[in-house]
């Protein structure tokens, strides 16, 4: 964990700062017609590719924000970054 | 009741202020003995925090002014006026300090809630400020490409702190950091350990407004 | 031993006495001596009996790259002497041996019987028959072995660590390492500079050789850590080893404190933006038979000895070596007055010929092609044999000294740690990087360069790398520096000779493990091929030094050796700590930090029992009674106060706030009414249940709840997680540290608060499962809650945390004449425990779901909200074969009561006991088990097993819950 992760509000920073909320597996399917067995591969199921995953983190330790970024399995080093235009706390339209 | 009332800081140094002042509830510590030239650490906590979230704090460019301040657009900035520092934390969400340490009507905007006991409030200041915080927090509060003040958010003794570096120059450099409430008692004993090669010693509210004035 | 005449180049004060004790005697040296050099100066050569074989071994590097010097200091085992600055009074032991000095062992005739210890001899002998191990491992580890921990010892000193961030870190606080550090800084970029020894200076600092025109290198050496140390932007940490370097330039080390720091050592822990690694070289051994004797050392360490601390390393040497610095080092030492035999060169030419002539001046024999094959004598040197390197004359000299050295090997291990590819390098005979990854700059002598002005250059050039490495435009001068490098000679030529031909039955490979050549030979023969598996086979490389003496020639004496002729060296694996680090060192200021409630400091006073719960620090009981029974009664009886601040407490406001609930939260939370509280619980993805608690709705959009004390810190997290992708509005505060709760309970608890406020608290106008808000004596704003958990009438008061103290003494001024009392957890436990009421985490684990616990009634289903868990609870529901939760009595009451986690058995585990507690209400034991679900009916009977029941199982029976006033009669009073 001696890598970097680029927090989209903070910057930089010691990835001991970030926790880790798996893969980027898209939003909770409908649950209408949902079987269990998908439901399962929905919520236990990864890629676990050796190569560049999207995943998700949060800035625990600092705003508390959470974000995907990417990140080379291979190596432990996060590979690009990229400001989260939508995520957790984006700044939404006033109604 | 005949009781009277005391609010209390979580924050306890050991030993007694040589003046203080009665503020509402609070019993304000203005100055402790032998308090040195600094480096000091001084117990800000009665000072009244507000959070304000929304979804865009700047919204319609400059909706949310509390006490007439506007909200600094980017996060990690900070403004201050008339005593007031606003923090932005990200991108729905500010802190307000009241570093003046006076009392004041929170606005009725749901937006805002209270937070003043949510956190221990510490300033952390002279000249040895960074070389004391580099023993506690990986942090880089040094960054010299930073302008003063900004905010940090992050580590500090282990613990999440939201941290404003005030002053990062050669001078008087120093730090304001807000802890949950509930770490103030180790976080203070870290800091005073930290500090103890560089005779940081405890001080009273008037030091910090006397640091705070220098900074103008 | 008299010190040679002051010479400029000392790191002593010859007129500042210093004395230490070894063994039974009192020795004195000076100021600057380490404990290595101060013994030396007072004739001890045998500094430690070897781990296997006994044997006496002495100076060999002065860096501490073998376990040659390890001694006990001041009763700390393994502290490597030879960079160990002296101090007085300290008490130095000798370790591995009967004594108190390695003079003497009895143990010596080890030695003898190398030969019936061949490679893996313990692997391939002692386990026939299986019992024999344990004998053999008892008498092994008396024989062999280095210092011993005394289990009393306790670490003294002052142990700090800081954490800075750099743009550039430089590691080498030699030429190369200074230029680089002096050419980034004047960039204005923040520099770090790292140097193993007590001071800046590296290979120049000791060497007398001009460098341009008239200066010696120690004065160059000066001249840049002078700059170095006036530089504002540059913090130089000296006595620092480095131990690790990882991903995206983080550099750990430690620093070892002197006489005027505060710390004994300090860790730190570098982020760097850029790397420069300028560790330069060590020697490579050069392998013959006994090899090890005393009085057999580097080049560097003899003249070091003379040129830092004023020691003439012998009276008559012999040289062998197989570089320039060897020859340099002879002509030194024979003008402050060393006598020296001969010079023996494993090279043939290539030699800087000033030195051959320099050395010819002095009548000293040199012998091109040649070097030693074998060392006489045993504690003492008494003469080797040298003879050409391919060839069989031999010729022997007398003498005391052998200054033997293979030339030079780069210290890589920083790169190697970066998963940077080394590759033989057949020029310089160096493992060398491949391509240095982005931001990673080697500089200096590990590249193979000599020339003092070009080692510099490359020093500059890294720097300006670096520099550009931080976003400074160096394109440039970098190319101008480049064009000036190309001017100089560039790597040297490095000698390719390692080992003598010998049989290598005493030619020791690796000093700490007391590994031969003739045990390798052993492991090839027994078909390891592979440097890393020879290393594992015969331990080579594996004792405290590391990679450090023997990391450099195993993998080339195997290439050499090897049959394959395509076999090239590769190195072997290098890892972190590359110097063995204290463990005081890195437990630093250990600072452990936990919360304390607002009313800590007087709860202890009153008598109560502190317990570190998660990281709370919460009251479990205020008397010595480990039951308490008293406060439990007082509870039932009277009035009691808890405090129960670490509960988990927040505000969810915004117009999608109720969004956000029903994600979260089992239950219809639309369905909440004014002045009321809701119940309900939040499951994860399987359906398990992680928490309950109660929300409230204070405005439009705007509610308050509270979640268990365990996942007070998560819950912001885990809605903002489970809401990720949906883009809602709402906002959420922790307020857990803002409010105190105090619980105050007990059938007297509305005559107390009655006193305490202007607000109608009766029960028609405040009931079971009310919300309200009101001041208490006209000053505090609280929250309160009509709850039941300890199954009494209680209020739960929510005040600003700064409040809670007053509070606490108003409630306790005003409850006195009802008989108030504390209570804590222990007394809340059984308390709610006779009611039925389950803590999550203690009747629940992993795999217990919502229903599994009978919280099914919360659910409800609302689909179109996709709540966090209902998928899985729409399958689990009606699951067979799931352990659920119900009340147990005794089969008869006077059966004792089981522990909490005793298991529950039938004709196999069935189940377990979450809390069980005799109850002094009921006067008989009651408990909460999770338990199969063919046996959850009322009255099923099955035993329950302890560990030291002794065979005699406890029957149980499951019961009604709750145990206790199972109407709620008097919650509701």
């Amino acid at each position: 964990m001696s890598f970097i992760i680029t927090c989209p509000i903070c910057g930089p920073r010691n990835a001991y700062e970030f926790g880790f909320g798996g893969e980027d597996k898209g939003p909770r399917p409908d649950e209408e017609a949902l079987s269990p067995g998908d439901w399962c591969d929905y919520v236990h199921m990864n890629q676990c590719v050796a190569g560049v995953a999207r995943e998700w983190w949060i800035h625990r330790s600092g705003c508390g924000v959470w974000f995907t970024t990417s990140r080379d399995t291979t190596r432990n080093l996060e590979v690009q970054v990229e400001t989260m235009e939508k995520g957790p706390n984006p700044p939404l339209e006033k109604e | 009741m005949k009781k009277e009332i005391i609010r209390r800081s979580p924050v306890a140094f050991n030993m007694r202020p040589v003046k203080e002042e009665r503020r509402g509830h609070w019993v304000v510590a203005l100055e402790y003995e032998n308090e040195g030239d600094g480096p000091h650490l001084v117990d800000l906590s009665h000072c009244i925090r507000w959070d304000l979230q929304d979804s865009d704090p700047n919204g319609d460019r400059g909706k949310w002014k509390p006490l007439g301040i506007p909200v600094p657009e980017q996060p990690g900035g900070c403004i201050i006026k008339n005593g007031v520092m606003i923090n932005r934390m990200n991108n729905t969400q500010a802190a307000i300090w009241h570093l003046s340490g006076e009392e004041a009507e929170m606005p009725p905007e749901t937006a805002y809630t209270d937070v003043t006991d949510a956190t221990a409030f510490l300033a952390l200041t002279g000249e040895k400020t960074f070389a004391i915080a580099e023993k506690l927090t990986a942090l880089d509060l040094s960054d010299l490409d930073g302008t003063p003040p900004f905010l940090i958010q992050g580590p500090f003794v282990h613990v999440p702190c939201q941290i404003v570096v005030m002053a990062n120059g050669a001078e008087q450099p120093g730090i304001l950091l807000t802890c949950s409430r509930g770490y103030a008692h180790d976080m203070v004993a870290a800091i005073l350990e930290a500090g103890k090669a560089f005779n940081l010693r405890p001080a009273g509210e008037a030091a910090f407004k006397r640091w705070l004035e220098q900074l103008k | 031993m008299n010190r040679i005449n002051p010479l400029e180049t000392f790191r002593i004060r010859p007129s500042q006495k210093v004395s230490i004790r070894y063994g039974r005697k009192s020795y004195q040296g000076v100021a600057g001596d380490t404990i290595a050099t101060l013994l030396y100066a007072n004739g001890v050569r045998i500094f430690s009996r070897s781990l296997k074989y006994h044997r006496p071994r002495g100076l060999y590097s002065l860096d501490g790259e073998c376990s040659n010097t390890m001694m006990q200091v001041n009763d700390m085992p393994n502290v490597r002497v030879e960079n160990t600055p002296a101090r007085d009074g300290m008490e130095v032991v000798a370790q591995n041996v009967a004594g108190k000095t390695a003079d003497i062992d009895p143990m010596a005739f080890m030695d003898n019987l190398s030969f019936a210890m061949p490679a893996g001899f313990y692997y391939r002998t002692l386990h026939k028959p299986a019992k024999i191990w344990p004998l053999a491992i008892k008498n092994i580890r008396k024989a062999a072995g280095l210092g011993v921990m005394n289990p009393d010892f306790r670490m003294p000193g002052h142990f700090d660590e800081i954490y800075p961030t750099t743009d550039v870190c430089v590691i080498g606080g030699g030429p190369a390492g200074m230029t680089a550090a002096l050419s980034a800084a004047e960039h204005g970029l923040r520099v770090i500079l790292l140097e193993n020894r007590p001071w800046l200076g590296g290979v120049f600092d000791y060497r007398p050789t001009a460098y341009e025109g008239d200066i010696p290198l120690y004065r160059r050496a000066w001249e840049l850590a002078e700059k170095v140390e006036t530089t504002p932007n540059i913090r130089s940490f000296t006595h620092t080893a480095v131990v690790g370097n990882y991903n995206d330039h983080l550099v750990t080390a430690f620093q070892r404190g002197d006489k005027t720091d505060p710390f004994d050592e300090r860790y730190i822990e570098i982020r760097a933006r850029s790397l420069v690694i300028a560790t330069g070289c060590i020697e490579r051994p050069l392998l013959f038979e006994n090899n090890d004797r005393p009085g057999i050392m580097q080049v560097g360490c003899a003249h070091r000895l003379a040129r830092t601390w004023g020691l003439l390393p012998g009276k008559r040497a012999v040289f062998s070596i197989g570089d320039d610095l060897g020859l340099e080092a002879a002509v030194d030492l024979a003008d402050l007055g060393l006598e020296i035999a001969c010079v023996a060169d494993t090279r043939q030419d290539g030699q800087d010929e000033s030195l051959t002539d320099a050395l010819a001046q002095r009548d000293i024999p040199f012998y091109r092609g040649w070097m030693a094959t074998e060392a006489h004598g045993g504690k003492r040197l008494k003469g080797v044999i040298l003879g050409p390197v391919t060839g069989i004359r031999r010729q022997t000299f007398d003498c005391n000294l052998l200054v033997a050295s293979a030339g030079q090997t780069p210290l890589t291990s920083l790169l190697s740690m970066r998963q940077v590819k080394l590759r033989y390098d057949h020029h310089t005979g160096f493992f060398l990087p491949d391509n240095p990854p982005d931001g990673i700059h080697p500089a200096g002598r590990m590249l193979g360069l000599q020339d003092s002005v070009e080692i510099e250059i490359s020093g500059r050039l890294a720097g300006m790398a670096a520099a550009a490495d931080c976003g400074i435009n160096m394109d440039k001068e970098i190319e101008t520096i480049k064009t000036r490098m190309d001017a100089f000679p560039g790597p040297v030529r490095g000698a390719k000779v390692v080992s003598a031909a010998v049989k290598g039955k005493k030619t020791f490979i690796c000093f700490d493990e007391d590994t031969t050549l003739k045990n390798v030979d052993q492991a090839m023969a027994y078909g390891f091929d592979v440097p890393e598996l020879i290393k594992r086979f015969t331990s080579a490389g594996t004792g405290p030094g590391q990679g450090g003496i023997p990391g450099h020639n195993l993998p080339l004496y195997v290439a050499q050796t090897q049959q394959s002729p395509d076999t090239e060296p590769r190195p072997t694996t290098v890892r972190a700590p590359l110097v063995p680090t204290l463990l005081a060192t890195y437990a630093g200021s250990q600072h452990d930090m936990s919360k304390r409630t607002a009313l800590h400091d007087s709860q202890e006073a009153t008598g109560g029992k502190m317990e570190r719960i998660g990281v709370w620090n919460r009251i479990r009981r205020f008397s010595e009674d480990v039951n308490a029974r008293a406060e439990i009664n007082n509870v039932r009886s009277n009035v009691g106060m808890l405090d129960a601040s670490t509960l988990g407490k927040f505000r969810i406001h915004g117009p999608d706030a109720l969004k956000a609930l029903q994600r979260v939260y089992v239950s219809n939370m639309e369905k909440m009414i004014d002045g009321k509280i809701k119940y309900s619980a939040m499951c994860n993805e399987d359906g398990c249940i992680i928490d309950d608690g109660v929300v409230v709705k204070r405005g439009d959009n705007d509610y308050y709840f509270t979640t268990s004390t365990g996942r007070a810190g998560q819950t912001v997290e885990w809605i903002r997680f489970h809401t990720r992708y949906d883009g809602w509005n709402f906002n959420l505060v922790n307020l857990t540290d803002a409010y105190g709760v105090i619980n105050l309970a007990g059938p007297n608890a509305r005559k107390v608060l009655e006193k305490i406020t202007a607000a109608d608290v009766s029960n028609g106008a405040f009931p079971y499962i009310g919300y309200r808000e009101f001041m208490i004596a006209d000053s505090i704003p609280a929250r309160a809650m009509r709850l039941g958990f300890v199954g009494e009438l209680s209020y739960e008061f929510h005040v600003p945390a700064s409040y809670m103290q007053a509070l606490w003494d108003i409630l306790e001024e005003a409850g006195q004449e009802f008989g108030v009392q504390n209570f804590g957890l222990e007394a809340q436990s059984t308390l709610r425990l006779e009611k039925g009421h389950l803590i999550i985490g203690s009747e629940s684990e992993q795999r217990t779901t919502l229903h599994d616990v009978g919280l099914g009634f919360l659910w409800n289903r609302k689909p179109s909200a996709k709540t966090v868990g209902a998928v899985a609870l729409e399958d689990t529901e009606k699951q067979k074969g799931r352990l659920k939760l119900v009340g147990i009595k005794m089969a008869d009451a006077a059966l004792p009561t089981p522990r909490d986690g005793s298991i529950i058995v039938d004709t196999k585990i069935r189940g377990y006991v979450c809390t069980a507690r005799f109850s002094d209400t009921l006067n008989e034991p009651v408990g909460m088990v999770l338990v199969e679900d063919e046996l959850s009916k009322i009255d099923t009977q099955f035993n329950i097993y302890e560990d030291d029941c002794n065979g005699r199982l406890i029957t149980a029976k499951v019961a009604d819950m709750p145990f206790y006033d199972p109407d709620g009669k008097r919650m509701k009073m």
